[in-house]
């Protein structure tokens, strides 16, 4: 690694001060985990660092809003949401999808935040967190905005968040009703990145899937809905030739792209069984 | 006193905790990788980014211009200090600095000394090489016939006598070819009832020693020392000497603990650079490699093999034809080696009267491949066994049944002609079936998930001639120090050495303090690798012990004391000194008889001093929907001879199975034109927990190597023959599908399931 | 500032004050500056635990931590673990099963074995499975840690 400044703030209207809008040399670091493997591969090179740590306590925590969904601080870190009863009760999902989110290690120092802003389409909370319809929270010179995690995301490695923004929270709004089902597929490893990352969350009713969010990461550039499928589920009666034509319809509609896990072909594959298998486990879940 | 009339004193077959036990789950214990010198400079190096091309310029300028760097060298510095700075124990193909041209991605170019690592390594980034592209090639077969040379002529080390005539050879990529028949294959071919011809691939992988590659040199004063995580100290001595025009004794190399080898770290890799280094900088040097930087330095061979064989009408193999190509990348290591001995048992444990093997190793523009865990062995089981099981498949025989059929006995000449001794191939293809319950029915699952079991057995020649040496010193308190070169890299040499010693000196094995190597102290040993260690040193260890125990009854005799007195050592010394003094020196040296193979027909009445075998079975369970293969069950029986220390025999067993499995399913490094996509672990992944098996069992049968040490043998390796086969078997048991390239991908068996039902998998 | 910056922390119980630079890891502090040589730095991705530290009672990737966040904190390397000369019972254990080959990879595992027991100390298989999920032995020795774990969580039980 370079040598570079680290300024460590204690108020929030301070480290926005610190960002360059238009330097892209000077960033924000939460729990760094991330951030440490571009600079020690030589990928990032910073001119200045603006560390989150000290604004720790205003951006922890997990709360019950009054419309029973949750708001997560930007700061909370992945193992403390792992354990979180508000998270288990209000989304299990979350807590799910962490079980084998990387390593204990890492998600004891990376943050919700951090995690979000990176971008990285090979992280499991983009997708699940897009299925429970959650936004998050920004904060930058000019005020606050509330921005959806579909739209947050743009590309690899991309999202809307300026230089001199900052995230503060993750809002889930109540899923009453809902389901939620989050399938990590590794092509190698158990402890891999997935090669295909989907989750899905309907809403059944008598076996008619009223509404359904489906999101889809690691296979594809950015994590993202696929709302043609959503489409095509809405309304109609649960079974097996529904999943089918769903499963064939997501792969058909997902951009999915060839990597180190498989072919792109292939990948569809995944899509098409996953997505077959993530939406009867929400169904057996909604029938219990 | 021989050894037949002494009392033993419990040491062998004792499952002692490793020595160094308590210092490992400390964090206390040595390894190079922590070592810092008073005064050291940190080297970083610059490594090319084209697979094949010409240096037109190297500009250090603004490399150089940042504050704390101390020194860039390249290829025209070393020569200052190293005249003919080419090395390598096969072939002195491998320059210290890439010298004019560069031979695959990541070959080292140049170097940044500095004393804060951040800047040296900041300042390797800045260097500006601008290269002239050559052709390059990646694929062993296509370097076989390639206008694209690698290397312009051959250059044998003449370290070994059976690799002299190459020299000279010009415009070939064929760095080594071993060519071996026996009996009449073209007859037996013609006379067969049946005829089976298969071709199988393996793909490049890495070690992956989690303590990378690490060496420090340290020139002063008409020496050098070396510090290096190295399993061949004595063989970095001789060939550090070689370069430098000294004498062996101006050169000492020190080891500590290993954290992992398994044949990354022979022969010479970062040792000569760093004295290099020193040398110039006249400063202490050390160099210590990054994860990544270890895919360009060492890795295991890409292979194809092309196997065929003819059944007669009872199910016996009558002959067996092998052609085997190893790519062995930019530079031979010890490839050419690999690619002769292996080729030794190319045909399997079977007992095949008519044979015909090729066996070849080719350069090529990829990051040079050497010794893994088994040097070409378990390219070679995995093509053997995988031909095995669909010509058993095909004939209709059981595996197991038409296996026993063919099996290679005591008694029995091997392919080389060498007789088969002391290798208990049939007792661990017996142990293997009734461990699996082979002839009970089988649970073959439900629905998407189907359940197969397979099974593959190999073997091994142990690698000779090679010479160990070991000394025992006995102080005059009766303390037992025991000088051996053998280096513990994690497979307990340390303790089971120290348990040989003390069997023969008829003393605890804890009562044994074993010296790390150190070539000052150490004697000669050729190196730890091969499984050669226990056999090899093991051997002169007990001699060197018997020698001193020897030295310590003529003692006894000369100071008067009765035989069977049970005098205390030190009483001894006591005797003869008059005071607490003295030392009684046992040396050991052992090296086993060998003939090489003769050079037209391959044959020798003695091929190795021992042999190792290794059996595997495996159950899996295939998704259907999607090709993921899960193991449910890994069973690992070897001959072992008779182990010394059976806890870590069967953790040797298991965690080289364990790695095969990793190669079998998912390991590989891959390429874009020479450029390697995944060095790192983020993308080249290695088995974790999750990725053992539901069950892993490991057994060695009741054997004996009888010119071993207390009957025992190496087993390094002998953990990943048969892994690879089993699991592919067991695989075509499942699903009916047979995969012959590894990795065995889920995506690799989805497409084959598609393809055997007529509706393969469009690339759209 | 890229300047070097004094911290203070609690290091195995001492207090301790160091100066760092900004863009230092922690595994690189603990080494050069306190000679402490148990973690140690392999993958340099937070992938194989080599490097593994507990911060605040937590386990962490030294090698992905800066140093200069550790002010004000706790650290606690493996050395901790034996300082009084008796081996911590999860120590013992990976001893008598065998738990290790190279070793070099053993202070990281036996730090979250350490950290898993504290939290579930009953583990189940699958508990353990995925608690060292994050943490590589390319000897191999993973059954002999599941075996490891087990016994030192039964010893702690006092079962």
């Amino acid at each position: 690694m370079t040598p570079f400044e680290l300024e460590e703030p204690v108020l929030l209207g301070a480290a926005l001060a610190l960002l360059d809008p238009e330097d892209s040399s000077v960033r924000a670091i939460a729990g760094g985990t991330a951030l440490m493997l571009m600079m020690k591969s030589g990928l990032y090179r910073p001119r200045r660092l603006v560390s989150l740590r000290k604004l720790a306590p205003a951006l922890d925590g997990v709360r019950s809003a009054p419309d029973g969904g949750i708001e997560i601080g930007a700061m909370v870190r992945l193992s403390d949401l792992r354990r979180s009863a508000v998270v288990r009760a209000a989304a299990p999902v979350i807590a799910e999808t962490l079980l084998t989110h990387s390593n204990v290690r890492v998600r004891n120092v990376a943050t919700i935040g951090g995690n979000l802003a990176q971008g990285d389409p090979h992280m499991d909370l983009p997708p699940v967190l897009i299925a429970l319809g959650a936004s998050v929270r920004l904060a930058g010179p000019g005020g606050e905005r509330i921005v959806r995690v579909e739209d947050l995301l743009t590309g690899y490695l991309e999202t809307v968040i300026a230089n001199n923004e900052l995230i503060t929270a993750v809002i889930v709004p109540p899923q009453t009703g809902w389901r939620t089902a989050y399938a990590k597929v590794t092509a190698r490893s158990a402890d891999d990145w997935p090669a295909l990352g989907l989750a899905v969350s309907v809403r059944v009713e008598a076996g008619i899937a009223r509404d359904a969010r489906i999101a889809i990461g690691a296979a594809t550039e950015t994590a993202m809905r696929l709302p043609g499928t959503e489409a095509l589920l809405a309304g109609r009666a649960i079974d097996d030739a529904l999943l089918q034509e769903a499963g064939r319809a997501a792969a058909a509609e997902a951009p999915v792209v060839a990597d180190h896990h498989g072919s792109a072909s292939y990948k569809r594959v995944l899509v098409a069984v996953h997505l077959g298998r993530a939406l009867r486990q929400t169904i057996a879940g909604a029938e219990r | 006193m021989s050894d037949a009339t002494r009392v033993s004193s419990g040491q062998i077959g004792r499952s002692l905790p490793r020595v160094e036990a308590r210092a490992k789950v400390t964090g206390a214990a040595e390894y190079i990788h922590n070592l810092r010198l008073p005064g050291m400079l940190y080297g970083k190096i610059c490594r090319s980014t084209v697979p094949h091309g010409r240096i037109l310029r190297i500009d250090a300028s603004a490399a150089a211009a940042i504050p704390g760097v101390h020194r860039i060298v390249t290829a025209e510095d070393i020569r200052t200090v190293i005249a003919e700075p080419y090395y390598g124990p096969a072939f002195h193909d491998q320059p210290i600095l890439a010298e004019g041209k560069v031979r695959h991605v990541g070959e080292p170019v140049a170097v940044v000394l500095a004393t804060d690592p951040h800047i040296a390594e900041e300042a390797a980034q800045a260097i500006v090489v601008e290269y002239a592209p050559l052709p390059a090639v990646f694929d062993e077969i296509e370097a076989m016939n390639s206008a694209a040379i690698v290397h312009d002529i051959l250059k044998p080390a003449g370290t070994f006598p059976d690799l002299k005539h190459l020299a000279g050879r010009s415009g070939t990529n064929v760095a080594l070819d071993f060519h071996l028949r026996r009996g009449d294959t073209e007859r037996a071919f013609a006379a067969a009832e049946h005829i089976f011809e298969h071709s199988f691939r393996t793909q490049q992988v890495m070690h992956t020693p989690l303590e990378p590659h690490v060496s420090l040199a340290d020139a002063a004063d008409g020496g050098v020392t070396i510090h290096s995580a190295t399993q061949t100290p004595s063989f970095v001595r001789i060939e550090i000497a070689r370069l430098l025009g000294w004498p062996e004794n101006r050169v000492r190399v020190k080891t500590a603990f290993l954290g992992g080898g398994f044949g990354a770290k022979v022969y010479v890799k970062l040792e000569a650079l760093a004295v290099a280094l020193s040398l110039l900088a006249r400063r202490p040097v050390k160099l210590a490699l990054t994860m990544e930087e270890q895919f360009f330095t060492i890795s295991k061979h890409a292979s194809t093999f092309r196997i065929k064989s003819a059944v007669d009408g009872h199910g016996h193999i009558t002959a067996r034809q092998c052609q085997v190509f190893y790519n062995g990348g930019a530079y031979a290591d010890i490839g050419p080696r690999v690619a002769q001995k292996s080729g030794f048992t190319a045909t399997g444990p079977y007992d095949i009267p008519n044979v015909a093997i090729d066996s070849y190793e080719i350069y090529t523009n990829r990051p040079p491949a050497g010794a893994l865990r088994g040097f070409g062995v378990p390219q070679l089981v995995w093509a053997y066994e995988s031909h095995t099981d669909l010509i058993a498949r095909a004939l209709g025989r059981d595996p197991v049944e038409f296996r026993r059929r063919n099996l290679l006995r005591d008694g029995a000449p091997q392919a080389t002609g060498t007789v088969m001794r002391d290798a208990a191939i049939s007792a661990v293809l017996d142990r293997l079936a009734a461990r699996l319950a082979w002839d009970q029915p089988f649970d073959r699952g439900a629905g998407t998930l189907k359940r197969g079991r397979g099974l593959a057995i190999g073997f091994k020649a142990s690698i000779s001639p090679t010479t160990s040496v070991a000394t025992v010193a006995i102080a005059a308190d009766g303390s037992c120090i025991l000088y051996c070169g053998t280096v513990d890299m994690g497979q307990g040499s340390t303790t089971a050495m120290a348990q040989i010693a003390a069997e023969a000196l008829g003393i605890e094995a804890e009562a044994v303090r074993v010296v790390a190597p150190d070539t000052d102290v150490t004697p000669y040993d050729m190196g730890t690798l091969g499984s050669r260690s226990l056999f090899h040193m093991g051997n002169a260890v007990r001699l060197a012990a018997q020698d001193a125990r020897d030295k310590l009854a003529a003692l006894a005799a000369e100071t008067g004391v009765p035989p069977g007195a049970n005098l205390p050592i030190s009483e001894q010394f006591r005797r003869k000194y008059g005071m607490q003094a003295g030392t009684i020196v046992g040396a050991g040296s052992y090296i086993p008889a060998y003939a090489p193979p003769d050079s037209a027909t391959g044959l020798t009445p003695n091929a190795t001093p021992f042999w190792m075998v290794g059996g595997a079975g495996a159950e899996v369970e295939i998704d259907t929907e999607t090709g993921r293969v899960r193991v449910l069950r890994l069973v690992n029986v070897a001959d072992a001879g008779t182990p010394i220390n059976p806890g870590i025999v069967e953790t040797q067993l298991t965690g080289a199975a364990i790695m095969q499995l990793g190669f079998t399913l998912f390991e590989e490094m891959q390429f874009t034109d020479g450029q390697l996509r995944n060095p790192s672990l983020a993308e080249y992944k290695i088995p974790g927990i999750r990725d053992m098996p539901d069950r892993i069992e490991a057994e060695t049968v009741d054997s004996a190597q009888q010119s071993g040490p207390y009957g025992a043998k190496g087993v390094g390796e002998t953990g990943t023959f048969a892994v690879s086969p089993a699991i592919a078997n067991a695989i075509e048991d499942a699903v009916g599908v047979r995969i012959s390239e590894l990795p065995i991908t889920a995506e690799a068996v989805y497409r084959a399931l598609r393809r055997a039902a007529g509706d393969q998998l469009e690339d759209l | 500032m890229t300047a070097p910056r004094t911290i203070h922390f609690t290091l195995n119980g001492a207090a301790v004050a160091a100066t760092v630079m900004p863009h230092q890891s922690l595994v690189e502090l603990l080494r050069e500056r306190f000679d402490l040589f148990g973690a140690r730095e392999s993958c340099g991705q937070g992938l194989c635990g080599c490097c593994t530290v507990l911060v605040d009672g937590r386990a962490v990737s030294s090698c992905l931590y800066l140093a200069a966040f550790v002010d004000g904190a706790g650290v606690t390397t493996v050395e901790h673990l034996a300082a009084d000369g008796d081996l911590d019972p999860v120590q013992e254990a990976f001893i008598e099963t065998g738990a290790f080959q190279c070793g070099f990879c053993t202070p990281g595992f036996v730090l979250m074995t350490k950290q898993l027991l504290d939290e579930i100390p009953d583990p189940s298989d699958d508990d353990i499975r995925h608690y060292l999920s994050g943490n590589l032995c390319r000897c191999g020795a993973y059954p002999e840690i599941v075996a490891a774990v087990k016994l030192a969580a039964r010893r702690q039980r006092g079962a």
